[in-house]
């Protein structure tokens, strides 16, 4: 079953390269979310307890409902164009995407041989690695830039469901917490430059250099 | 028990005062006791006088106590010199910025703590990450147009960074799997005891992972501009706290994982890496040190070029490592020194630009005098303390001379690029058409006291080694299997 929600996991990636409607970008990461917190309660379907949920349903509060309403709200307040403004050709960017999915699959089955890893979840959850810092290079709009990065730890949060050993709950909570306060600090920060700059991408970012 | 209340409970309780209290005395004087309590005990557990216990999450081996006496006492300058920092008279617009000032500085506080303190990895990440969101805010303190890109730069950069460092701490649990301690908890004492079972591909795989990722903290090239940008233009006090202690704070992640790789095959591979970073690191300071028109900008990229130094020195192990432990300790006393003085002159100039800043010697006596000073602390003159650190390191590569030729052949580049810009500051004549304002006349105040006794330590600690300084760099050197 994790294997279907991690193809699955896997197809919103897909998706994501080729929409360029900010709308879809954040109803992905709510799919995601959703997807990590059933991945994540998947393998004690049998033997559920309130400990072995607290996880799960943090995660499903923080990256499904609480981190996409933000960043919606926030792309309301910006009032920005609804589209992402890609610096690459649609076709190019799944072409390279497809590629390099190809590659992890590829590289995760040969890994599997001499190393105890679920071949797919990691496969999934290093695509999504490589999505996110795709779309951090190839998308303008700073708000877009903060999707990327959300997609990034999810795929993390894949990974590390993926390969053994449970860290104690209290670094998994504060780990949820850093990332939802880093996306709430870099959204209060999109508003500043909202209002300090004339626009929102990364082009007014060019006065620090040598 | 009472030492962990003190450590971290009071920086806690530190953080929610700060929030209550309106009056900025009042927050000062409670940030200050806090700052004065947590380096009496941090001087204790230094010095062997107490002895915590540790446990599943907490340890207090050599490389911690070295660490956070360093922390606790940066830490207790800059919260001593904000008081009259803030009462300036304002440069730009950070009267807001004012108000989080003593909140997120005791947040910090506790985050580093945590940082250098915990056993655990999965604790050090998430206490690292809250380090960078402690001092984001800070960053924006000036809240000009500059300073939110900083932020921004620095935000992002370093997240994404931290982000790849938790798929470092994840392949080394995929390192353990098929071993006796599969499945454990990912504690730094379990995975060095049994190191030598690890899988070493794996191994290698999370040291990179963390190097590259802890990089953008540390400011090691090539992950270093979003740091740069940061404390170049971060308050003084706020950039010393950052070059002084937060890059030693992630730096203790990356020898963690070295720690656990000692034993193994695969150290000589970290090494390497250690020795390709810390080189590559002298060669971005030495190119940009030509380059520099700011001066904040200058002594952050001098930050690059003294971990660059420390990070191979590590790597080169032997002296040299003892060498980069001392040059730790004396580099964030010096960064102080260059960090205080260089806001002193931006605010009396109003400008951070090399090309409007001219005879600061004169027109500002001891703010002059005293950044000379660090200036020559911090090119390794005798007899400040870098000297004698700089002088191991140099000791380890003996046995590599043609990497001993290259460091030296790159530091001689970057003093000369250095002194270029800090003589001209001191002693250009004014230009005819010079449209400046009159630079007030200056009264000694709190920094230039804070930098004297700084100076005064950077040389006693240099000419007289304290045992136990010594006796600490010696045990931790020990922890890395390194025999003197």
């Amino acid at each position: 079953m994790e294997n279907v929600l991690s193809i699955l996991f896997c197809l919103t990636l897909l998706y994501i390269v080729v929409t360029s409607r900010l709308k879809t970008y954040v109803s992905i990461l709510r799919t995601q979310g959703i997807l990590l917190s059933a991945i994540m309660v998947f393998p004690f379907i049998n033997h559920l307890s309130v400990h072995i949920l607290i996880i799960p349903i943090t995660s499903f509060i923080v990256k499904a409902v609480i981190i996409p309403r933000f960043i919606n709200k926030i792309v309301i307040d910006l009032d920005v164009k609804r589209i992402v403004e890609p610096s690459i050709q649609p076709f190019n960017f799944l072409l390279l995407t497809v590629a390099s999915m190809s590659v992890m699959f590829v590289s995760a089955h040969v890994l599997s041989g001499f190393t105890p890893i679920e071949p797919i979840p990691f496969a999934s959850a290093f695509s999504a690695i490589i999505v996110g810092i795709y779309i951090i290079i190839f998308r303008k709009k700073l708000i877009v830039h903060v999707v990327g990065f959300m997609i990034l730890e999810n795929g993390i949060f894949l990974f590390g469901t993926s390969v053994a050993g449970e860290m104690p709950t209290i670094v998994e909570l504060g780990a949820m917490l850093d990332v939802f306060v880093v996306v709430f600090l870099m959204g209060i920060t999109i508003n500043k430059i909202r209002s300090t700059f004339t626009q929102q991408d990364v082009s007014v970012l060019g006065r620090l250099k040598d | 028990m009472t030492e962990l209340i003190i450590l971290l409970g009071l920086p806690l309780i530190g953080i929610g005062a700060n929030y209550l209290l309106r009056s900025r005395k009042a927050q000062f004087g409670i940030s200050l006791l806090i700052a004065g309590l947590h380096l009496g005990v941090s001087f204790l557990i230094f010095s062997g006088v107490v002895h915590p216990a540790d446990n599943e999450f907490i340890r207090f081996d050599a490389l911690s106590r070295l660490f956070l006496l360093i922390l606790s006492h940066v830490y207790f300058w800059v919260v001593l010199v904000s008081y009259s920092y803030l009462n300036r008279p304002t440069l730009v617009n950070e009267e807001s910025g004012k108000r989080l000032y003593f909140m997120m500085l005791n947040l910090f506080l506790f985050a580093n703590t945590m940082a250098l303190i915990s056993n655990h990895l999965g604790l050090f990440w998430v206490a690292s990450e809250t380090t960078t969101l402690s001092v984001a805010p800070l960053i924006y303190y000036y809240a000009d147009e500059e300073s939110l890109e900083a932020m921004w730069k620095y935000l992002f950069l370093v997240s994404v960074g931290i982000a790849f460092a938790f798929i470092g701490l994840l392949f080394l649990t995929l390192s353990a799997s098929g071993t006796a301690i599969a499945g454990q908890q990912l504690l730094i004492s379990t995975y060095t005891r049994y190191s030598v079972l690890l899988n070493p591909i794996w191994l290698k795989a999370s040291f990179i992972f963390v190097l590259v990722g802890l990089s953008t903290k540390i400011g090691i090239a090539p992950m270093h501009p979003g740091d740069i940008d940061a404390t170049s233009n971060a308050p003084s006090p706020i950039a010393a706290l950052m070059s002084g202690s937060l890059r030693g704070t992630a730096l203790i992640g990356v020898l963690r994982i070295y720690q656990i790789m000692v034993p193994t095959a695969t150290a000589e591979f970290a090494r390497t890496i250690m020795v390709i970073g810390g080189m590559f690191s002298l060669f971005v300071a030495f190119v940009f040190m030509f380059k520099v028109v700011n001066y904040k900008r200058m002594i952050a990229y001098s930050s690059v070029e003294h971990l660059g130094l420390i990070t191979l020195g590590i790597g080169t192990g032997g002296i040299a490592f003892v060498g980069a432990m001392l040059h730790t300790v004396f580099n964030s006393l010096t960064k102080m020194v260059l960090f205080f003085n260089a806001g002193n002159i931006h605010r009396s100039y109003r400008s951070r630009e090399v090309s409007s800043v001219w005879n600061v010697l004169n027109a500002m006596p001891w703010t002059g005098w005293l950044f000379l000073a660090g200036f020559f602390a911090i090119i390794a003159m005798p007899p400040f303390g870098i000297f004698f650190s700089e002088l191991m390191i140099f000791q380890g590569l003996m046995s590599r001379p043609w990497l001993l030729a290259g460091v030296m052949f790159l530091l001689f580049f970057i003093f000369v690029g250095m002194s270029k810009t800090v003589f001209r500051m001191l002693y250009a004549a004014p230009p005819s058409d010079a449209v400046q304002a009159e630079i007030p006349a200056e009264k000694f105040d709190i920094m230039h006291f804070a930098s004297i006794v700084l100076l005064a330590a950077l040389v006693a600690l240099g000419v007289g080694m304290p045992a136990q300084l010594y006796a600490t760099v010696v045990q931790i050197s020990k922890d890395f299997g390194i025999v003197l």
